[in-house]
């Protein structure tokens, strides 16, 4: 790692004064050479530091975030819903009684990425920003398109982990676990901005398609810090759940994931539905289809596996990813019922 | 000591308690008398704790990467970002330059690759211009006072390259038009279990082979007399060792003396080659490893980075430093080759086999030897046997071995054709075995399996309703018994009853100082924690390797004797004072007594009546009691080999891909077993290994850039706990009456019969058989046909 | 949707031209250029920061540089090697400390973020010459072979064990889920980790 100068901030004001930039900002330059000479922000520091260890970020200056009172908290607001300060570790959030009696989905989403000592350290802000783990991506030695080159190395190469769904341009997948829990339950995010200002958008909005911007895996602007998700209150009736299949059960990412939020009324009708896959697709992809198929019908096994079916339906696997299909569709019917048929 | 004749004596040998008899041995009158079986004994064969266990749970065992000497610098070696190009210059002046840099060298060694031979007629005066052959390949280092100097140092190296084609992939390499990666023949050793090293073989482009030796008999013939004949093509992948303790040294240049502290599995044979390396007489160089934290064969010899050690700690006057990252380890300190293996066997109806062909391709990257050993050509009788194999060479770092060599791979395959033949003979994989293996130890242990592990209830394949399908499998090791003779140990008893173990050799986890100290405790009436072992350094006596499965059968004997001979004369200086001859007296609890113990005095004061400070004694491995079945140098082979039987138990999601593997039943042999909890551990190492191998690990290389795409731990995926399964190990005592302990190795069989213990029973599960490595999901899926044809696109 | 791979994009990626330029350092794992060093050096000027690192109850007043993360300065100035690095990314968990109690990957964090908070290592764990239950447990089963992912692992379990009193085996498999032990040693150590809940219990 480069050597820095180390700054811890007090407040979120006083850090967003020192002029930070986003990851994405720092690491672009045109050359092909790792971004150089900016201040960026610290949480747990996961990310970052396996960023510069690669080389792939060599900051002027690093400002920490980490002892920021109200960026570490998890907070219930008075009507029910919940503030997750974006400096809660993910091993905070899975063990949270509030979180895991109100939103399953999140909370087994947050218990399983990596492994306890990363979880007692990541945070759940950087958890969302984190950049891609493809590993072309992460190779010194590939300039991809996301760093300014002129190749997805995924296309014609190793793509067995990449994207089978939206993938125009580059064949990441959102490297977010709990990103599809917290679209899934129609979280929040609270951005502040440099002049000490807010605001409030929907989680799903957050995060950019590569037609958007290929450069840049989210919307956050240049100076904004994340500071809060914020979950909605939860309606009577409604359920989620959370499933995952890596390739082994320790210590792996995870090759499909799904996070799944029904509303059910009394006689077992579903009238809501979100359906959000992970490791699909460079954001956090909703299955339309799906979410429509199981809308105002009973959660029978025969429902599930139509609206499983419907979910991958419009996928364009690579040459190496076609098997993530067979795997979606099982998770999703799986995390249906689950979610359906929990107390 | 004595005289030279021989002298008979009755050897317990068959297998403990089922068939145990007796046997005569004509042994030399220094060799210790025959043990009785390990009931009998105070410690052999006793779960006595690991001796270094306290200093590993507490942080205090001195790994080499802990090592810290007045002065140390730190080296970082720069290595290739291409897989092919011509080094066209190499200017390190600002390197050696920056501040703290103590020296800085171009690195070009080949240790571990094929080498090109010099074309006939042509004078060797002109050396051709540098290549780097694969992503990884050292060109220079550099050695500086704080590691972060050496690190900014390495940056200042200025090289240019000329890029050149190159081929990363065995499919593309094997194509006529396909760069070539060396340019004319090569030769050099094969270690990774294949044939053909540096005998002459013919190479065609990439193509080096085949190499036919091992092939008896007449196949063809053999094939007209088959009444059924079975035939698979399977593949299996590029595994990597992955040791905990990255590739490590500290080499310290003095005026008069090498000293290089390595983490490394056969400290003599790293001794040897430095020396020879570096025009030293062997006995100014001097090896030394305490703590070794995993070797899996990649740490047998010195390499290419501890030559780089020792020659920037030349250069520098300094102890230097180096410690391979993981990138570096993952791209260049060995690895297990990739094979495509062709397998044929004909049989007739009452299973008897007729003949048996293999005939396969493998990269070891720039390395030879990616066969697939010995293992079908052994394991089972057959009178035609025909194998041809083949390297292919391709852009990558070369292989090495990896427990088990060649037939880690060749069992994956053969094992799964046999279970093929099983079913269409429509008998019980275990009964085929029954008639085809000559193993009498194997045959008891599928006994013993079948029973423990519940073959019997093993199903139809493919049988189970519902999407989690449960199967069981079964499949055998073979391995050679493998012993060193060139290994010894001195045994020293001290003035005031203090006894020492000294040898060379090394120990690499397995815990041969614990079962060393048992073994002169249990000779001279001691406890094992009474016996201070003083091992892992030339300055002692040379002893084995540990690799090969070979160290506990090849410095046991030794130290039996060794402290039989020392005990001897410590009878000798204490026979008068209890009044007998030396010859009646023994070493027991404690004490030195007369045979019928009516006197004795404490081992202590008996040692008090040595007439100087300390007595010693050394012995090397003798030959086996019973003769070698081969022998080439220091090394042979038993005559019986080692065996092993694994079952698995699985379960598999037919809808997800994913596998379970939900127990194993892993039976196995050793000879006499020396300390069952390491051995138990070791089992479990080996068939966790082999499990991961089945399923999970895959070196990933880009046959587009050349790259490792997942040279980390991350992205190459190893079994941790929550893949484990519950493990049952059961060891017999197999009484050979070879040597003074007739222990034999466990290390490798325990990891080749897993892997396809484990195919089997995906089988057994869906009905279905995979052939590739590893078993993942989208293999699985892939087998079952359930992967959707792409709608294209992309 | 893209095409083949043209040399001139791998070229790039290795930041050389086709001859000429020196591959920047990198061989393979540092950052390229020098934009990054000696940038923003912090504090007294001499590119060290003084800090305090309390290390298994004593307060340790060191200079470090900015970069290094708490397993290199418990290995390298304070001398603590028992912490073992194996992959340098989190990703092995050799490296496993508490602080505050909590297991974390030492090779993660950056020592100059862990402020005030209490730091236990492998070197702390036992009290005196006796040994915490867990190592006690370690050698009695044979919970290790090579023994360089022991620390690691014996610092996760000791931490399972005193904040859970009887952990299910399933439990102490998701608490070690991010070890890796060569040799296997796992069936050793769940039995270890058992016995020490049992003992502490006691």
């Amino acid at each position: 790692m480069n050597r820095f100068e180390w700054t811890s901030a007090g407040a979120v004001a006083a850090a967003a004064r020192l002029g930070p930039v986003t990851v994405a900002e720092a690491m672009a330059t045109q050359s092909g050479a790792p971004g150089t000479a900016a201040t960026v922000l610290k949480a747990g520091g996961i990310d970052l530091l396996d960023l510069m260890k690669e080389g792939l970020l060599t900051p002027r200056r690093i400002v920490n975030l980490r002892g920021i009172p109200e960026l570490g908290r998890i907070l219930e607001g008075a009507d029910g819903s919940l503030r997750i300060g974006s400096l809660v570790t993910l091993a905070q959030i899975a063990e949270h009684p509030l979180v895991a009696r109100r939103y399953r989905a999140l909370a087994q989403a947050a218990g399983l990425p990596a492994s306890p000592q990363i979880r007692n350290v990541a945070t759940i802000g950087g958890n969302l920003l984190q950049r891609p783990h493809c590993w072309y991506f992460r190779s010194l030695h590939h300039h991809c398109l996301r760093k300014g080159g002129a190749t997805c190395f995924a296309f014609s190469g190793e793509n067995r982990y990449h994207a089978v769904f939206a993938h125009e341009g580059c064949a990441m997948v959102h490297p977010s676990t709990t990103a599809p829990a917290l679209v899934a339950l129609g979280a929040r995010i609270e951005l502040l901005r440099r002049d000490g200002s807010r605001r409030m958008v929907a989680l799903e909005s957050l995060f950019l398609t590569p037609e958007e911007d290929i450069r840049r895996e989210n919307d956050l602007k240049p100076g904004e810090i994340l500071a809060a998700i914020i979950l909605p209150p939860m309606k009577p009736g409604v359920r989620s759940w959370y499933e995952r299949q890596g390739e082994q059960d320790s210590f792996d990412w995870p090759v499909a994931e799904v996070a799944v939020v029904v509303k059910l009324d009394s006689p077992g009708i579903c009238r809501e539905a979100a359906v959000i896959l992970g490791a699909a697709a460079p954001v956090p992809y909703r299955a339309k289809a799906a979410e429509s198929a199981l809308i105002g019908k009973p959660s029978s096994a025969g429902n599930a596996r139509d609206a499983a079916r419907a979910a991958v339906a419009g996928a364009d696997p690579l040459s190496g990813n076609g098997y993530k299909l067979p795997v979606f569709e099982a998770l999703v019917a799986r995390a249906i019922l689950h979610a359906a048929n929990q107390g | 000591m004595a005289g030279n004749e021989l002298r008979p004596m009755q050897y317990p040998v068959g297998i403990d308690p089922a068939a145990l008899g007796e046997v005569e041995r004509r042994v030399s009158p220094d060799e210790a008398p025959p043990l009785p079986p390990n009931a009998r004994l105070a410690w052999i064969g006793k779960a006595v704790p690991r001796a270094n266990g306290h200093a590993k749970v507490t942080g205090s065992a001195l790994f080499t990467v802990d090592r810290k000497l007045p002065g140390m610098l730190h080296a970082r070696l720069l290595r290739s970002p291409w897989p092919h190009a011509r080094v066209l210059s190499l200017d390190l002046d600002a390197a050696a330059r920056y501040p703290g840099v103590r020296a800085a060298l171009p690195i070009h060694e080949t240790v571990g690759r094929a080498v090109p031979l010099p074309p006939p007629g042509t004078s060797p005066s002109t050396p051709p211009a540098r290549q780097v052959l694969y992503v990884g390949d050292i060109v220079a280092g550099v050695a500086a006072a704080t590691p972060s100097a050496a690190e900014a140092a390495l940056r200042l190296v200025h090289v240019e390259y000329q890029p050149l084609p190159f081929v990363a992939d065995i499919e593309g390499a094997r194509s006529g038009d396909a760069p070539h990666v060396f340019d004319g023949p090569v030769a050099g050793d094969s270690h990774a279990g294949g044939a053909g090293g540096d005998v002459p073989i013919a190479q065609q482009g990439n193509v080096r082979g085949p190499d036919r030796s091992g092939s008896r008999g007449n196949v063809r013939e053999g094939f007209a007399q088959a009444e059924i004949v079975v035939e698979g093509e399977f593949r299996t992948q590029v595994q990597t060792h992955c040791c905990l303790e990255t590739h490590a040294v500290v080499a310290d240049w003095e005026a008069d003396q090498l000293t290089v502290y390595m983490s490394t599995q056969y400290t003599v044979g790293v001794r040897d080659e430095l020396a020879r390396v570096f025009g030293l007489p062997l006995s100014r160089v001097r090896v030394v490893v305490d703590a070794m934290g995993g070797g899996f064969g990649s740490k047998s010899g010195a390499g290419n980075y501890v030559r780089a050690a020792v020659a920037l700690s030349r250069q520098a006057k300094a102890p230097v430093r180096l410690v391979l990252d993981r990138r570096e380890e993952q791209l260049d300190s060995g690895n297990r080759p990739a094979t495509v293996q062709r397998v044929r066997v004909g049989a007739r109806r009452d299973g008897s086999l007729s003949a048996v062909s293999v005939d396969s391709y493998g990269t070891a990257g720039v390395g030879i030897g990616a066969g697939v050993g010995n293992f079908a050509q052994s394991i089972y009788s057959c009178a035609n046997f025909a194998i041809a194999q083949s390297d292919v060479f391709i852009n990558a770092g070369p292989g090495s071995a990896m427990r088990g060599p060649g037939n880690t791979p060749g069992a994956f395959a053969f094992e799964q054709i046999i279970d093929e033949l099983a079913e269409r003979l429509a008998i019980d994989p275990l009964a085929l075995r029954d008639r085809i293996d000559p193993s009498a130890v194997r045959r008891a242990e599928r006994r013993i399996g079948a029973a423990h592990s519940g073959w019997s209830r093993r199903h139809a394949p493919g049988s189970d309703a519902g999407p989690v399908k449960r199967g069981r499998g079964v499949a055998q090791s073979f391995w050679g018994a493998n012993v060193q003779t060139n290994s010894a140990c001195e045994v020293r008893i001290l003035r005031d009853g203090s006894v020492e173990l000294l040898s060379s050799v090394q120990d690499i986890g397995t815990g041969i100082g614990t079962v060393l100290a048992q073994v002169v405790a249990e000779e001279l009436g001691l406890r094992p924690g009474d016996i201070v072992v003083r091992i892992g350094d030339t300055d002692f006596p040379a002893g084995p390797p540990s690799y090969g499965s070979m160290t506990t059968a090849s410095i046991t004997p030794p130290a039996r004797n060794a402290s039989h001979q020392v005990l001897g004369k410590l009878f000798d200086a204490v026979a008068s004072a209890l009044g007998a001859a030396p010859e009646n007296l023994v070493a027991v609890a404690g004490r030195i007594a007369t045979a019928d113990k009516s006197r004795s005095m404490s081992f202590r004061e008996a040692a008090t009546h040595l007439r100087t400070e300390r007595i010693s004694a050394v012995a090397s491995r003798s030959d086996d009691y019973g003769g070698f079945a081969r022998r080439f140098g220091d090394l042979a082979s038993a005559r019986n080999a080692l065996g092993g039987v694994q079952f698995a138990e699985v379960s598999v999601d037919v809808h997800t891909g994913s596998v379970h593997v939900e127990r194993i039943v892993a039976v196995h042999d050793c000879g006499r077993p020396m300390n069952p909890r390491q051995i138990e551990s070791q089992v479990q190492g080996g068939v966790l290994m082999g499990l991961s191998y089945a399923l999970y690990e895959e070196r990933v290389l880009d046959r587009n850039t050349g790259h490792v795409l997942n040279a980390d731990l991350e992205y190459y995926k190893i079994g941790r706990s929550r893949d484990v399964p519950e493990i049952e190990v059961i060891f017999l005592e197999n009484y050979q009456g070879m040597s003074a302990t007739d222990a034999y190795g466990i290390a490798e069989p325990a990891n080749i019969a897993t892997a396809p213990a484990i195919a089997n029973a995906v089988y057994n599960a869906i009905g279905v058989r995979v052939r590739e490595l590893p078993m993942t999901p989208a293999k699985i899926l892939s087998a079952l046909g359930r992967i959707p044809q792409r709608s294209g696109g992309q | 949707m893209t095409g083949t791979i043209t040399r001139r994009d791998f070229l790039k990626a290795t930041g050389a031209a086709m001859t000429g330029v020196a591959v920047p350092a990198a061989g393979l794992c540092a950052a390229p250029g020098e934009a990054g060093q000696g940038a923003g050096r912090a504090g007294n000027g001499s590119g060290l920061l003084a800090i305090s690192l309390n290390v298994n109850g004593a307060e340790r007043r060191i200079e470090i540089e900015a970069q290094m993360t708490l397993a290199e300065v418990l290995r390298g100035p304070l001398d603590m090697t028992g912490t073992k690095v194996g992959c340098d990314r989190g990703a092995c968990s050799a490296c496993t400390v508490w602080v505050d109690r909590v297991p974390v990957a030492s090779c993660m964090m950056l020592a100059v973020d862990v402020g005030e908070r209490k730091v236990v290592t492998i070197e702390g764990l036992a009290r005196g010459e006796e040994l915490h239950p867990v190592q006690a447990a370690f050698i009695a089963h044979d919970a290790m072979q090579c023994g360089f992912c022991t620390p690691g692992l014996v610092m996760s379990c000791a931490a399972l064990v005193e904040s859970k009193p009887n952990p299910s085996i399933e439990e102490i498999k998701d608490a070690i889920s991010g070890h890796l032990c060569r040799c296997g040693s796992y069936p050793h150590v769940f039995a270890a980790a058992m016995d020490a809940a049992k003992t502490l219990k006691g």
